[in-house]
């Protein structure tokens, strides 16, 4: 990558929960102090911040800053577009790199009722519908469980997959988050669990979706330099991109297989000398399971169509090739969209991950999104 | 922005013909599939937008299809997430590629077929429901040899 390089000094969650009831300023506010705390840092330390939220939780960057009392404010964006969390991350990366902030706070918040019945239903309730739900919304396509379910059924189709290649997933990353205490779901499941979970849209089940909560999550960037005077030995950018393709629309890519994942993934590749064979572990964005499944194929750890039997084989387990979502993944730790990845990945680095903590382990690679736009970053220990 | 009364039959959430896609719905009315076409490069693109994607062109123009095409995708919708398709589930929400242009798809419901006759590359034709006096969807049915 050009310019400075990057270090991940500070994470931090916001409580978290169903229907918290709770302004979403206020777990702004916990996630960004939590992230402070552990860089041991204070907000005149922090010269920049970016926000992602989608419309209509839309929160203002420059108002967040103001909240948490960051004096001076050299570089400040609020992202409501694109891949997420990996959005705000992006951007507050280059940032840094380019040195428009020398110290910069990244945030998702996410509110549970965002992306379930209430809201959707009041997009969809509205007699006309505005935009691409013009010609979506007719036909029942409303929520992302649709699109989910026709790409999970397209990867099956192209590649032979079995549902059991999906709840394989699912069972692994419950593994994982019975020994997290930060994982929302900790009571073990089995495949028969799995397929017993009912159908969203066929084949999509439940088991297949992350969990939606109220929560915020927030991790603070700075430079080599700075970093070396902080609390934790710093994680380190290696190499970030974006991707996407043309039509986008997640329901109109050219291959929902093989969507703007491989493009990222590409980007991110050429940006650095490191193999996907010197990964030792990664957090591959599981909104949806099949998601996780095409970016083990997109990065380059199996070949396209693979990704399946690799996941049955357990390769994506503590003792597997390449343990995913050490976490629990969203699945279990709920919906952060993509920054409980960087979150997890910035611990294990460290090594500060106790009982689900993975040996050994010194370059991580992180992801988010599927469909039109994506990104992904390779992060390595410092 | 209330939410329709809980006894009233729920509307469907209706199309809105704004600037660029007023002319799909006059055309589905017609029981006609038209798809933005731009008169310089004669490429097609859905849903309809200002400007050519391929040649950056403004002039683009409705021009009617054939109706055929393949399943590229679909999925059997289990829950419903609106009123009106509460007593529509299970019902089959699908992507299909029109023969015009590789790649050109569109967004619709798979109907007269059973669901587990329903498969991916299938030939399929349109179909439309007049669902109000004003508004009608087009949507696709599996191509019968006997046509």
């Amino acid at each position: 990558m050009n310019g400075r390089r990057v270090a991940i000094v500070g994470v931090g969650y916001s409580t978290v929960g169903r229907r918290l009831g709770v302004p979403v300023e206020l777990l702004c506010a916990q996630a960004s102090v939590a992230a402070m705390q552990d860089a041991g840092v204070t907000p005149r330390d922090l010269d920049g911040l970016v926000i992602h939220s989608f419309v209509p939780e839309y929160v203002s960057a420059f108002r967040t800053a103001d909240m948490i009392g960051i004096p001076d404010l050299g570089f400040f964006s609020s992202n409501a577009d694109g891949s997420a969390y990996s959005m705000a991350a992006l951007i507050g990366a280059a940032a840094v790199a380019s040195g428009s902030t020398d110290m910069c706070i990244t945030l998702r918040p996410i509110m549970q009722s965002t992306a379930t019945g209430a809201s959707v239903e009041r997009q969809a309730a509205e007699s006309f519908v505005s935009g691409p739900n013009e010609f979506l919304a007719p036909y029942g396509d409303i929520s992302g469980a649709h699109w989910a379910g026709m790409y999970m059924q397209r990867t099956m189709y192209e590649y032979g997959f079995t549902e059991q290649m999906f709840g394989a997933l699912a069972v692994a990353q419950r593994e994982y988050a019975v020994d997290n205490p930060e994982a929302i779901m900790r009571s073990p499941i089995t495949m028969e669990d799995y397929l017993a979970s009912r159908y969203i849209n066929k084949p999509l089940r439940l088991f297949d979706c992350d969990y939606p909560v109220d929560s915020c999550s927030a991790l603070i960037f700075t430079t080599e330099e700075r970093a070396r005077d902080l609390a934790h030995k710093p994680v380190f950018f290696e190499s970030w991109a974006m991707g996407t393709v043309n039509p986008g629309d997640f329901n109109l890519v050219e291959s929902m297989p093989r969507s703007s994942t491989y493009a990222a993934a590409n980007r991110m590749w050429a940006k650095t000398d490191l193999k996907p064979a010197d990964v030792d572990i990664t957090g591959l964005y599981d909104g949806f399971t099949f998601i996780t499944l095409q970016w083990i194929e997109a990065l380059g750890f199996c070949g396209e169509g693979e990704s399946g039997p690799f996941v049955l084989e357990g390769n994506t387990r503590r003792d597997g090739k390449l343990p995913t979502n050490t976490d629990g993944g969203a699945c279990n730790m709920g919906r952060r969209h993509g920054a409980n990845f960087f979150i997890e990945v910035t611990r294990q680095l460290r090594g500060e991950c106790g009982e689900r903590q993975i040996p050994g382990v010194e370059v991580g690679a992180v992801s988010n999104s599927v469909g039109g736009f994506t990104a992904c970053a390779l992060l390595t220990a410092g | 922005m209330s939410a329709p009364p809980s006894t009233a039959k729920p509307r469907p959430p209706f199309p809105q013909s704004e600037y660029y896609s007023a002319f799909f719905w006059e055309h589905t009315k017609r029981h006609e599939l038209a798809i933005q076409r731009c008169d310089r490069c004669h490429r097609y693109q859905h849903w309809p937008t200002p400007v050519c994607r391929h040649c950056s062109s403004f002039d683009l123009s409705p021009a009617v299809v054939s109706g055929r095409g393949t399943l590229y995708t679909y999925t059997i919708a289990m829950q419903s997430f609106h009123p009106y398709f509460d007593d529509k589930v299970p019902f089959v929400l699908a992507v299909v590629e029109l023969e015009e242009q590789p790649g050109l798809k569109m967004v619709t419901n798979i109907v007269e077929c059973a669901e587990d006759e329903v498969t991916i590359g299938m030939p399929v034709e349109v179909v439309f429901e007049d669902v109000t006096d004003d508004v009608t969807f087009p949507q696709f049915r599996p191509v019968r040899d006997a046509s």
